[in-house]
């Protein structure tokens, strides 16, 4: 589905990602983990468009999107959350579903403006939509309420939720988990799981150790921007190289 | 009536998050279009005034690709350089502007003759003062209808979070450029009125200085709202006018009061009523709840009880 070929990204001199192949298959979970500053997120920059990779190649259901616009990207069927500046804070958690059904239906300028018949049943259904998108997630109950005045996890959900109204077939999921507590982290797990189960194939950066090995079906882990390990999480959890980069090497380690 | 329009279609810029001060310059091109169509090739200068807006609107989708990709404070800049830009072009280009003493005996427009109805010849100022009434109608009526439109709430998306609004496939440099071309059309249609009203155009009739004006009936108005940059353009259009004889000073009466807004009603005249509401609510809340009873515990806080956790 997502064939990512010898991804390099130079900053200046300092290489934050080399020659990393990975790709995604359809309708899997696909975990992305590492220590800081492994080159994740970048990995995440370079695939929806934000940076341009300085070598490699991305290619997505056959075409080449390698340095292409983020919202070409996305309009492939390619959408990605944020770790920070993840919501339109002074739009209500509806408004921000709303504006986020952007690509579909395509709703023209003029009928927009001049408030034609064809265009009020267009709204109608994306009004239908995006309220289906906040019963999926469990937003429904804060429809109305101003999206800066959520709690931290429900910020998070919203902000995968206006990655769904997109309509991704791939998902980048970047750290959906982070700063969340124990209750809201089962939640959102269970999202995701209804996500995959929904058929929408999701490429996961997660720090949460026990989420990722339970969600995902095979990790890649990166350091220091190169990949240095692939597999089933069972194969992860007992290889000695990625025990090393997290835990360091020492007389003392394993 | 002018400056209602320029401060609304000012904000409509404002609304993507750019703050354009290249109004004074799209004026410009606006009034010379219609004024060089009208007076060298003949047109109608009805005709005239919507080409002169779409003019400065096509110079805006042109200059706008690279400058929207400026962000805030540098967005800002290169408008005030392009503005200047336009005038110069205007002074050096002789043989089709007349360089900088500009061009007079602009014709009035056209009478409007409707048999038994209507007829306006457009010889005194009043006239005038209907034909700006009616354009500013129907500028607002559009700007209102954009705002109000699913264009109007991608603008504000893209000033909130740009970044999340491309994640979701919106091409937000081409609805950047989008508002500064709508914005810059309205301020070309005032320019074009401007000319055949004052009937002479200068390069240097809208200055610098005459931007910054707009851009303080906007703020003292309150750019948050619909309502503000009319309301601002109004009071601060009427005010000056009781000042005449101090005339010199009025940039210093502009100053006072947009340092007065500043502080004291930072959402501008238009946030004021809300403000005074919520300001009574509190008012009235302190006195209605008792202070809630001191818990006995030795310097626990502040006396406050703490709200139990859900």
């Amino acid at each position: 589905m997502l064939e990512i070929q010898g991804l390099t990204k130079f900053f200046g001199g300092l290489a934050a990602l080399s020659e990393v192949d990975v790709s995604v298959r359809p309708g899997e979970i696909l975990g992305l983990i590492g220590p800081n500053g492994a080159g994740k997120t970048t990995f995440f920059n370079l695939v929806s468009g934000v940076l341009r990779p300085t070598k490699g190649r991305v290619i997505f259901a056959g075409n080449d999107i390698t340095a292409k616009k983020t919202h070409h990207i996305a309009r492939k069927g390619i959408v990605r959350t944020f770790q920070g500046d993840n919501i339109y804070p002074d739009f209500t958690v509806l408004q921000n579903i709303i504006l986020s059904c952007h690509l579909k239906p395509n709703v023209g300028l003029f009928e927009t403006v001049f408030h034609t018949p064809g265009n009020r049943r267009k709204e109608k259904e994306i009004l239908h939509r995006s309220l289906s998108i906040l019963k999926l997630v469990g937003l429904d109950a804060m429809a109305d309420v101003m999206a800066r005045n959520l709690a931290h996890g429900h910020k998070r959900i919203l902000g995968i939720a206006i990655a769904l109204a997109a309509e991704p077939k791939l998902l980048l999921l970047d750290e959906p988990l982070s700063g969340m507590n124990a209750e809201e982290v089962s939640e959102t797990m269970a999202l995701i799981h209804r996500l995959w189960q929904s058929r929408i194939s999701i490429l996961l950066i997660e720090h949460n150790m026990r989420a990722a090995m339970s969600l995902c079906q095979r990790i890649v882990v990166l350091n220091f921007g190169k990949k240095i390990a692939e597999g089933s999480p069972d194969e992860i959890k007992g290889n000695s190289e990625v025990i090393q980069a997290y835990l360091g090497a020492g007389e003392y380690a394993a | 009536m002018i400056n209602v329009v320029l401060a609304s279609s000012l904000r409509l810029i404002n609304l993507s998050g750019q703050m354009s001060l290249a109004h004074g310059g799209m004026m410009t091109i606006g009034a010379y279009t219609s004024t060089l169509l009208v007076m060298k090739l003949g047109l109608s200068s009805w005709a005239a005034l919507p080409l002169a807006g779409l003019a400065a609107a096509f110079v805006a989708s042109l200059v706008g690709f690279p400058f929207v990709r400026l962000k805030g404070i540098y967005f800002s800049i290169v408008t005030i350089f392009f503005s200047e830009m336009v005038v110069l072009t205007a002074q050096q280009w002789q043989g089709l502007t007349g360089g900088s003493t500009g061009i007079f005996n602009i014709p009035r427009p056209n009478p409007i003759d409707i048999p038994r109805i209507l007829t306006i010849a457009f010889s005194s100022k009043g006239d005038f003062y209907y034909l700006a009434l009616v354009l500013m109608l129907i500028s607002l009526l559009i700007l209102y209808a954009v705002e109000n439109s699913r264009i109007g709430l991608t603008f504000q998306g893209i000033q909130q979070t740009d970044s999340l609004a491309e994640s979701v496939g919106i091409n937000t440099i081409g609805y950047k450029v989008l508002a500064f071309s709508i914005g810059s059309f309205f301020a070309g249609i005032t320019g074009g009125f401007y000319s055949h009203y004052i009937s002479a155009i200068s390069p240097d009739a809208f200055s610098f200085l005459f931007t910054i004006y707009i851009l303080v009936y906007m703020t003292v108005g309150g750019e948050k709202r619909f309502i503000g940059p009319i309301l601002g353009a109004v009071v601060l259009t009427l005010l000056p006018e009781f000042l005449r004889p101090l005339k010199a000073f009025v940039p210093f009466f502009f100053a006072a009061v947009l340092i007065a807004v500043i502080f004291f009603m930072p959402e501008g005249m238009a946030g004021l009523p809300e403000r005074t509401k919520r300001g009574i609510e509190k008012l009235l809340k302190r006195k209605t709840i008792p202070p809630t009873p001191t818990l006995p515990l030795k310097g626990g806080g502040r006396g406050r009880r703490r709200p139990e956790p859900p």
